[in-house]
């Protein structure tokens, strides 16, 4: 893939809060026209790094470059802005405003304002156009931030958790909302989550980041072809054995079962599995949520 | 359109602080002739030592009608509430709110979103200072006298350049500190020490920022205090400055 094709590029990117290292040497690369879920535990720095993606934060290091522009220079950071859609993770939006007043502030911004989608949108959305924006439950207030995203005319979408807090049929509506959104519209969409499940469900590329680096990066079809459970049965108790077939993410004995993760498919693990005799061999597919919690725990 | 955003961030602290100077300075023109009537008896006062040689001094200033407006008006009540309002308008950052990263998240800079604020909040301060100020010519016949519209041009300059450099500390302050308290009551801490030290300091207080504001310089020479006037400007603009360089080095 040419190094264009990427809409955002980091490069051992870092960033310390008062002697914390919030990320550390995270590198990315999202290709454009994808949906890249940006999954992490609470604290795992997926915010930090999206605030340095739009200028929102300095980087303690490293280089973080959008639409191939460097985050980090002020006047460039603008230019990012003006070709990107973002949500914050909170939806924090003016209180003091009007739903339509607020739409008409933002749409001052953006030449590329899209009229049709506004429309669109409020109607979809059910948003009282009249009514302040402290008036709005937490469900609606996500939903018009998520509109004053759709509707710029942007290249990029960035979202911050935008299902946090949400009932599950209000993310179910919000979800759609997004997947017909870039269906219609295309773009690129790179979002913050750490519910497996929705990244599951709308990804299909897939970031791990733990602790400030990137622990799994790569497309999702790819991640769950690759990475299987190998679990081996034996007579007695199961031997404890090193394997040395690559993408070796965990061997665990238990009584007489040997379950065996790896990331690089099954047949270089079987090869090696059947020198130790085992009754019976079962190879099954692992879920996301499961890859998620080996990475995580992998690294811990 | 932050044009629009600042003025509705800032317009209920606006429009309390010009209801308020249009009354004092109502007020002041209009109790004019009451306070006339009881001119007889401050001769009656016999108190001595510095006080009563401050309220004959008073006294004196204001058996005329320009006197008498500086006194009440310009040396009181506008100096008091310029100072208060000032720091209340350049108090709390456009950046400080809970959707700051809205904010942050449009195709402006931080000096663009900064140097709106602070250019809305100077617009309303120039009204502030502007508005009762040009009242007095146009009430004063109401009450049998005159006042000079030049005049009122000129203390109109010297509060809103004095007063700008109260705002601008508030801006400073307000870049440095998320909440809109400390800023506030720092810039007014800081107020009060300057009050206090041109009180101890009579003979030079009008040099100092309070003698600039009240235009004492001008009301007792004719002469404006450019020195003043140049100071204040190049002091307010160093604070922006401040402010600017401060946000844009900021993490949000």
């Amino acid at each position: 893939m040419e190094a264009d094709a990427f809409v955002i590029e980091t490069s051992e990117l870092r960033k310390i809060y008062d002697g914390v290292e919030a990320v550390r040497g995270l590198n990315l690369q999202v290709p454009a026209g994808s949906i890249y879920g940006f999954l992490g535990r609470n604290g795992a720095g997926k915010t930090t790094t999206i605030k340095m993606l739009l200028g929102m934060t300095w980087p303690s290091g490293g280089h973080a470059r959008v639409f191939g522009l460097a985050s980090e220079a002020q006047e460039a950071s603008v230019e990012i802005r003006r070709r990107t859609g973002f949500v914050s993770e909170d939806k924090d939006l003016y209180d003091y405003m009007t739903v339509a007043g607020i739409i008409r502030f933002t749409a001052a911004f953006y030449p590329r304002w899209r009229d049709d989608l506004e429309q669109r949108y409020l109607r979809a959305f059910e948003l009282p156009p009249e009514r302040k924006v402290k008036a709005l439950s937490r469900g609606m207030r996500t939903k018009l931030a998520l509109l004053l995203a759709l509707c710029r005319g942007a290249e990029l979408l960035v979202l911050d958790e935008p299902t946090s807090g949400l009932d599950p049929a209000m993310i179910e509506e919000v979800l759609q909302a997004l997947v017909s959104h870039v269906a219609s519209e295309g773009g690129t969409v790179f979002f913050s989550s750490h519910q497996i499940a929705e990244v599951d469900q709308i990804a299909d590329r897939v970031a791990i980041i733990d602790r400030g680096r990137a622990v799994l990066t790569g497309a999702l079809d790819d991640i769950r072809e690759n990475y299987r459970r190998i679990q081996l049965v034996f007579d007695g108790a199961a031997p404890a054995p090193t394997f040395h077939a690559p993408g070796i993410v965990r061997v665990t004995p238990q009584g007489r079962v040997l379950t065996v993760i790896s990331s690089a498919g099954a047949d270089r693990v079987l090869d090696e599995a059947r020198r130790l005799s085992p009754v019976s061999v079962d190879v099954v597919p692992v879920t996301l949520k499961e890859i998620f919690l080996e990475t995580v725990n992998e690294g811990n | 359109m932050l044009w629009y955003k600042s003025w509705l961030e800032t317009r209920w602290r606006f429009l309390i602080g010009l209801a308020l100077v249009i009354l004092s300075a109502c007020a002041s023109v209009l109790y004019y002739p009451e306070v006339m009537k009881l001119m007889p008896l401050a001769g009656t006062l016999d108190t001595g030592g510095p006080l009563g040689q401050l309220i004959r001094e008073q006294m004196e200033l204001m058996r005329e009608y320009r006197g008498y407006v500086w006194l009440q008006l310009y040396r009181q009540n506008l100096t008091q509430m310029g100072t208060l309002f000032a720091v209340v308008l350049g108090s709390g950052s456009p950046l400080a709110s809970r959707a700051a990263l809205f904010t942050l998240s449009l195709p402006a800079s931080r000096n663009r979103v900064l140097g709106t604020r602070a250019a809305a909040g100077l617009g309303e301060l120039f009204v502030l200072a502007f508005v009762p100020s040009l009242l007095v010519p146009l009430l004063s016949p109401a009450v049998g006298q005159s006042y000079g519209v030049g005049s009122a041009l000129v203390h109109a300059t010297c509060l809103f350049f004095a007063c700008a450099a109260f705002f601008s500390l508030a801006v400073l302050l307000s870049s440095v500190f998320a909440d809109v308290w400390r800023p506030l009551l720092i810039a007014l801490f800081v107020a009060g020490v300057l009050n206090v030290c041109e009180q101890a300091f009579r003979g030079l207080s009008r040099y100092a920022i309070f003698g600039l504001m009240n235009g004492e310089i001008y009301f007792r020479t004719g002469s404006l205090p450019w020195a003043g006037l140049l100071v204040s400007a190049v002091a307010s603009g160093a604070m922006l400055y401040g402010a600017t360089v401060r946000t844009a080095r900021r993490d949000f």
